[in-house]
């Protein structure tokens, strides 16, 4: 009880920040300041250890900012006409080199925690396959009658009304909440990088292996990111847009998608059958 | 008090070259170091331009003046390769580094003078063919890390990135024959007397800084010599077709692209050293201490370059270890910082201009260090890897950091390379008309990575638009700035008043104070003797 | 300069460059030693070649393969597992298959990679025969059935940071490969399967 106590009363500090800095959608707000609201339990947790480090170096570069102000105040000609001789002091060396090993240890401690917490393989419940393409995205879903398509983001032109410019796509991915998902990625060109922002996922596609890692969605929601490694010239016109649903809803959409997106090699066969 | 340097009576007689052939077969380390100046100046103008018409594109969302959006990528590329390249590292380590090493060691010149004239020339030959590589088929369009594939012969066919190559290739070919001679001259050529810890802290910046040159180029050269294998003669060093891995290359690049950042780095805190100690009219506080923090950051920044992989797909307990590599660097970085604030604690400190960039340097500095600290810890880079927080990071330690320092050498030493003085109030007003535009213009950039931009795009999702602005305005008065800068260093040049031998009073100590202004074209011809000088 | 400081000159700028040298060799050492470095450690979840396991070291636990299949762009061929996935028993000899179909008209050579994630995974993933170790060269409209054998290394169970591995991928990424192609070496019974096949659905 009083450890969670206390955990709270060393991340409530750095919540509120978050609270007040981020923006409350699934996609950025103008002006915004801080991370996008955090919509996984590694992006809660990548905005808490921000937020500390942010107090962190806020107060590093106030405290540098002060003291060459003071210096600027005191220690000038005119105030100050006859310079000290100084050039050593061991207490002075001895602290300022150890007090920011101190700190830099108290931040890789947490530091580390994330990263390992980021890294663990769960029992994925689902597998997404994702491939970044020159300039798209193709998405599989081996566990679920193996739906494959395209996703291209919609032209301005083409835009319908509440659709972002330049994050809108015509197939979004669907996935369920609340469920460990397996993301795997790989390229069928040039390296791209898949990210999700609200999220904290960003990994990327690398022609000729695959790259696996874990997200899991807390709500609802729709979620946008863009192709995070330079590929080319429609490098910033690859967007990523995820449709978060419950559970039953992506149950439904699988059963929908299996017919609209049937499945490419039926079709493949079909055709060579017929060339004989 | 200088040190009680013999000032060489030869040091009148200034027979030399004229003509062109002065400049082109020059084995002057001044007339070098001008060229490189020059070059640098004249690069920066280059990369300026491109670094404006990308913020003039990016001030508002849609797509303006920048149609061809591989044009746009060919500008991003271009500015980075001529900003590290062609503007920071020969304004630092080939214009004051010739200029000032053999002035502060008394010595004569550098070790190898026809080998730094081949160097000069080298540089200028890289730069004409980095233009050729933005400007031939389509131009590369690859950013300046040229990650294969998107650099390989598949989906860059035409020579762009080949001249790209060779420029770099010819470009380290020059940095390296360079460090040769300021290792061989810092080493060997020293006044008697002067042992390295009684050396000026700016030599000791450019001794570590040669040193990382030779350990990290032949990486980048073996690198990009892979590259245009692939591209060209069918091997599959990156190629995966072939057996190959694009990730080699990113860890072969960043082996090199780490200590490069250090390269770029270190010289400007040798000079933020060598000011700071003369406007405070005291010695560097803790001159041991800053020597070989110099030395750690160096060494260490061998050991950290994955850092810049973190997305790639690495073992996890290789990222922890880069992490606390990463960011056990900001110790000695932070000993300099307080080394610095200690020097001047006590002082009597006169704000000249080359004072205020110094200490402009030391504050902006500081605060593009913190962030690099945010960046070293993989968790939370894993939302900044790729966006603008990366960018606001890196240039706030280059363009706020490198630059603020060479603009800093440039107003301490610009009365000895010429002989006549910069205008002190027009110098404060460049200063901080800069200090101004460049906070405005990446200051911002944090906030727009934060919120997900990713970078090297030409067009953003709307809601980026309102930083973005504000960025795109403070590039515009750091544009006006540096017309100001360039009007400022003309001015100087042909009307600005006669220099004297030392016009920074006590507390310049170190023997380019000793030798007349501008200095003359032999100097140290007579070597002084620096034995009776008093222990570090 | 005097004769001894040009004596020196010349020894330090030969040390210093026989460093530059040394390292530009090391940078082409890289290439072998990062490909051997990933072979024995298994980074980037790069698997093992492995002769045939011990029979008597089949565990009880189990783990789960899935099969995984990409082509990259410029290769016209489909190119899917078999089977989506197979649970298997740690040090259990497996076979699974894939099918690559030429959909071009004309005959291509194709060279895969692989890897497996979770990378930690990979040093303890051994192939005892894999199609991906030579070159596959279909003809037009050839379809074709390649075989991998593998087993999951027993001496995972030594390693206490893979023990929450359940779920291994294996991936294959096929490639145009830049030689020529060969005569292929499948065989009529193959070739002639194709044709029944689709005879069947005309």
């Amino acid at each position: 009880m009083v450890k969670n106590f206390l955990q709270f009363l060393w991340f409530a500090p750095f919540a509120f920040m978050s609270w007040v800095t981020s923006a409350a959608a699934d996609i950025a707000r103008p002006w915004q300041l801080g991370f996008q609201k955090p919509e996984s339990p590694v992006m809660e947790q990548v905005v808490a250890f921000h937020d500390f480090l942010l107090i962190l170096i806020t107060v590093i570069t106030l405290f540098v900012l002060g003291l060459l102000l003071y210096i600027a105040f005191k220690f000038n000609e005119k105030s100050n006409p006859v310079p000290s001789k100084t050039t050593h002091n061991s207490t002075l060396e001895v602290l300022w080199t150890a007090i920011p090993i101190l700190i830099l240890v108290v931040v890789a401690v947490p530091s580390f925690k994330l990263l390992y917490f980021q890294d663990r393989t769960t029992k994925p419940e689902m597998t997404l396959k994702i491939v970044g393409h020159q300039w798209y995205w193709s998405y599989e879903y081996p566990d679920h009658g193996k739906i494959k398509f395209d996703s291209n983001m919609v032209q301005t032109k083409d835009l319908k009304k509440g659709q972002p410019r330049l994050l809108a796509v015509d197939n979004p991915v669907y996935l369920p909440i609340n469920t460990n998902i397996r993301l795997l990625m790989t390229s069928a060109d040039v390296i791209h990088s898949w990210a999700l922002p609200a999220l904290i996922h960003k990994t990327d596609s690398v022609p000729g292996r695959i790259n696996e890692s874990w997200v899991r969605i807390n709500s609802t929601g729709t979620y946008y990111g863009q192709c995070s490694e330079l590929c080319g010239v429609n490098h910033g016109f690859m967007p990523i847009m995820v449709k978060a649903v419950t559970k039953e809803a992506f149950l439904a959409w699988t059963e929908t998608a299996k017919k609209k997106f049937a499945s490419v090699d039926d079709q493949q066969t079909q055709d060579v059958a017929q060339v004989q | 008090m200088a040190y009680g340097a013999t000032a060489s009576a030869h040091d009148d007689h200034d027979h030399h070259p004229t003509g062109w052939r002065r400049w082109v077969y020059s084995t002057n380390h001044k007339d070098i170091g001008t060229m490189y100046m020059i070059l640098a100046a004249t690069a920066a103008i280059v990369g300026g331009l491109m670094s404006w018409l990308i913020r003039l594109e990016l001030a508002e969302p849609g797509i303006q003046f920048i149609a061809d959006n591989q044009f746009y990528n060919v500008l991003v590329t271009g500015h980075g390769l001529i900003m590290v390249f062609f503007v920071v590292m020969p304004a630092l380590i080939g214009g004051f580094g010739n200029w000032f090493i053999p002035l502060m060691i008394g010595a004569p010149d550098m070790a190898f003078p026809r080998m730094n004239n081949i160097s000069f020339w080298l540089l200028f030959a890289a730069l004409i063919l980095v233009c050729m590589a933005a400007f031939t088929g389509g131009g590369a369009g690859t950013g300046w890390t040229v990650y294969p594939p998107l650099s390989g012969s598949d989906y860059h066919p035409s020579s762009a990135v080949d001249y790209g190559i060779l420029s770099l290739h010819v470009a380290g070919a020059s940095s390296i024959l360079g460090a040769i001679n300021l290792i061989t001259t810092i080493v060997n050529m020293r006044a008697p007397g002067m042992t390295m810890h009684r050396a000026p802290l700016f030599v000791w910046s450019m001794l570590i800084t040669a040193v990382l040159l030779v350990l990290s180029l032949p990486v980048l050269a073996g690198g990009l010599t892979m590259l245009l294998t692939d591209r060209n003669f069918g091997t599959a060093f990156f190629v995966p077709a072939g057996g190959g891995d694009p990730i080699l290359w990113q860890h072969l690049f960043w082996f090199f692209g780490h200590p490069e950042v250090y390269i770029m780095i270190l010289p400007a805190f040798g000079i933020v050293s060598q000011v700071v100690s003369t406007f405070s009219k005291k010695p560097i506080f803790g001159y041991l201490g800053m020597a070989y923090a110099m030395a750690s950051i160096g060494v260490v920044g061998f050991v950290v370059w994955a850092h810049h992989m973190f997305t790639v797909g690495l073992d996890v307990d290789t990222r922890a270890y880069f992490i606390a590599a990463t960011m056990v660097i900001a110790v000695p970085t932070g000993i300099k910082i307080f080394s610095w604030i200690a020097t001047m604690w006590g002082g009597s400190i006169r704000f000249d201009t080359p004072m205020l960039w110094a200490v402009g340097f030391i504050f902006l500095f500081t605060l593009g260090g913190v962030t690099g600290v945010v960046l070293a810890n993989a968790g939370v880079t894993t939302a900044m890897h790729d966006t603008y927080y990366v960018v606001a990071h890196f240039h706030y330690v280059l363009s706020l950091g490198a630059v603020f320092a060479i603009f800093c050498g440039f107003y301490y030493w610009i009365g000895k390379m010429c002989g006549r003085q910069y205008n002190e109030t027009l110098g404060k007003i460049h200063f901080w008309l800069s200090f101004i535009g460049v906070n405005l213009l990446f200051f911002p950039q944090h906030f727009l990575g934060l919120a997900g931009m990713p970078r090297r795009i030409p067009d953003y999702p709307d809601v980026y638009a309102g930083w973005n602005m504000v960025s795109s305005i403070g590039a515009l008065i750091t544009a006006v700035a540096t017309l100001l800068f360039f009007y400022i260093a003309i001015k100087t040049l042909t009307s600005g008043k006669k220099c004297e031998d030392n016009p920074w009073g006590e507390g310049a100590t170190t023997l380019e104070w000793a030798v007349p202004s501008p200095a003359p074209f032999h100097t140290h011809e007579d070597i002084p003797n620096m034995e009776k000088q008093p222990a570090e | 300069m005097s004769k001894p400081t040009q004596h020196k000159n010349k020894r330090t700028a030969l040390i210093v460059s026989v460093t530059v040298a040394g390292m530009i060799g090391l940078s082409y050492a890289s290439v072998p030693l990062y490909q051997l470095f990933c072979q024995v450690t298994g980074y980037g979840g790069t698997t093992q070649v492995a002769e045939k396991p011990l029979n008597d070291s089949i565990l009880e636990r189990q783990i789960t393969v899935s099969f995984d299949s990409n082509v990259a762009s410029g290769l016209a061929w489909s190119f899917k597992p078999v089977q989506n996935k197979l649970t298997v028993r740690v040090g259990e000899e497996t076979l699974a298959f894939y099918e690559a179909r030429n959909d071009s008209d004309e005959t291509i050579t194709g060279t895969a990679t692989f890897n497996v994630t979770p990378f930690k995974a990979g040093q303890y993933f051994a192939k005892v025969d894999c199609f991906c170790f030579t070159e596959q060269t279909l003809k037009p409209g050839q379809v074709v059935s390649m075989p991998v054998s593998f087993f999951i290394d027993p001496q995972i169970a030594a390693d206490k940071n893979a023990q929450d591995v359940e779920d291994i991928v294996l991936s294959y990424t096929f490639f145009r490969s830049e030689k020529k192609p060969v005569e292929p070496v499948i065989d009529a019974i193959t070739s002639s399967k194709v044709r029944i096949k689709q005879k069947d659905q005309s």
